[in-house]
């Protein structure tokens, strides 16, 4: 058996999260947070456009820089927590590659993309397809997909990469495609940096 | 008051909504990330793009939810901002004052403590996503428009205070 995405988008997609007594939320080794997609699409939008031309790729690279550590980090602890290893880790029979399947249904059971890998060579390449993603609702210019740019490189990392928290910045993300931009679907391409 | 929550998800794409406003978890080194690089971006007034994009979208949440239920008083209009605080996983806050301004205390924060587990203690404030979550609570508790408080951060978790404390004055 492998990862059955129906049967983890199907489990994981019941789970909500709001703060505990002290206002927090502490998961996944990390402290999450709940916010309106209005607030962090508007945001991206405002500093991008605020941006004078030479200084746009480094505002680019900020919003792509904070998915990554944001899914590096919360990633491990996500691969590694008990709902994962219920739900996903007893259909894992083909190592990183289903651990990746698996983190790609959980993307889609929480709402950040509805997304999966039609291309995977092991170490290599991973090409990503997104039919739904909350930043195709941006406003701006030209491809804005930062969240799973940053996302899709940190699980790569650490799929493929030297052991957390050893492998950051092995691979790198480029968007092929955007819905913000007209295209079917979002595409995002993984290779080594 | 108790904060009223809806959470619903949207069955194509599994989008998840809190009261009717659609919302996505992340993590505080997604938070922390934006606002080290919105401050490092002052030069196109990156924290005032922070600020004031906080204050409009958080505004429109409680003037939603507020009209929804009938609110009337400024204190159940100001608790509302202040449970959505906690719920949203920001942090535990205290506020005082009236129409003319007053002061929040921030007795848990995602955002500083979520900043000294990344990187250790700053040497300056820097929850500036806050700043402008204050400006639209006490904008809704009293009805008034956008950018019509101004907040300072006077204390700081993550600059080593043990609570952090804004000041809110009418701008």
């Amino acid at each position: 058996m492998t990862v059955m995405r129906d049967t983890v988008v199907k489990s994981l997609a019941k789970i909500t999260v709001q703060g505990d007594e002290n206002g927090l939320i502490p998961e996944y080794e990390v402290l999450v947070n709940l916010l309106p997609v209005k607030l962090l699409n508007t945001f991206s939008e405002r500093i991008m456009a605020a941006a004078p031309p030479d200084k746009k790729a480094k505002v680019e690279e900020g919003l792509v820089r904070a998915a990554y550590e944001c899914g590096y980090h919360t990633g491990c602890g996500i691969i590694t927590s008990d709902i994962f290893n219920d739900v996903v880790l007893p259909m894992v029979t083909e190592g990183e590659k289903d651990i990746l399947r698996g983190a790609y249904a959980a993307f889609t059971a929480w709402g950040w993309a509805k997304s999966g890998i039609v291309q995977l060579k092991e170490g290599e390449k991973m090409v990503i397809r997104a039919f739904d993603y909350y930043e195709a609702d941006s406003g701006g210019e030209g491809l804005r997909g930062y969240m799973l740019r940053g996302l899709s490189q940190a699980f790569f990392d650490l799929a493929y990469a030297e052991p957390y928290p050893d492998g950051m910045d092995t691979y790198i993300c480029r968007q092929s495609k955007g819905i913000e931009v007209g295209d079917p679907y979002g595409e995002f391409i993984v290779t080594k940096k | 008051m108790a904060l009223r929550l809806d959470f619903t998800m949207d069955a194509e794409t599994n989008r998840q909504y809190l009261n009717g406003h659609p919302v996505v978890m992340h993590s505080h080194h997604y938070l922390a990330l934006i606002t080290k690089m919105a401050g490092e971006l002052e030069d196109i007034n990156g924290t005032g793009i922070l600020r004031d994009v906080v204050e409009e979208t958080m505004r429109a949440v409680f003037d939603d939810y507020i009209r929804k239920n009938g609110l009337t008083s400024a204190q159940d209009k100001c608790n509302v901002g202040r449970e959505y605080f906690s719920v949203f996983g920001l942090g535990k806050m205290v506020i005082t004052g009236d129409e003319q301004g007053g002061e929040v205390r921030l007795v848990r924060s995602h955002l500083d403590e979520g900043w000294i587990m990344k990187w250790g203690n700053t040497d300056k404030p820097v929850n500036h996503f806050t700043c402008g979550y204050v400006a639209a609570m006490f904008g809704a508790a009293f009805d008034k428009p956008l950018k019509s408080y101004t907040v300072t951060e006077a204390a700081s978790i993550a600059a080593g205070d043990s609570e952090g404390k804004f000041i809110v004055k009418v701008s």
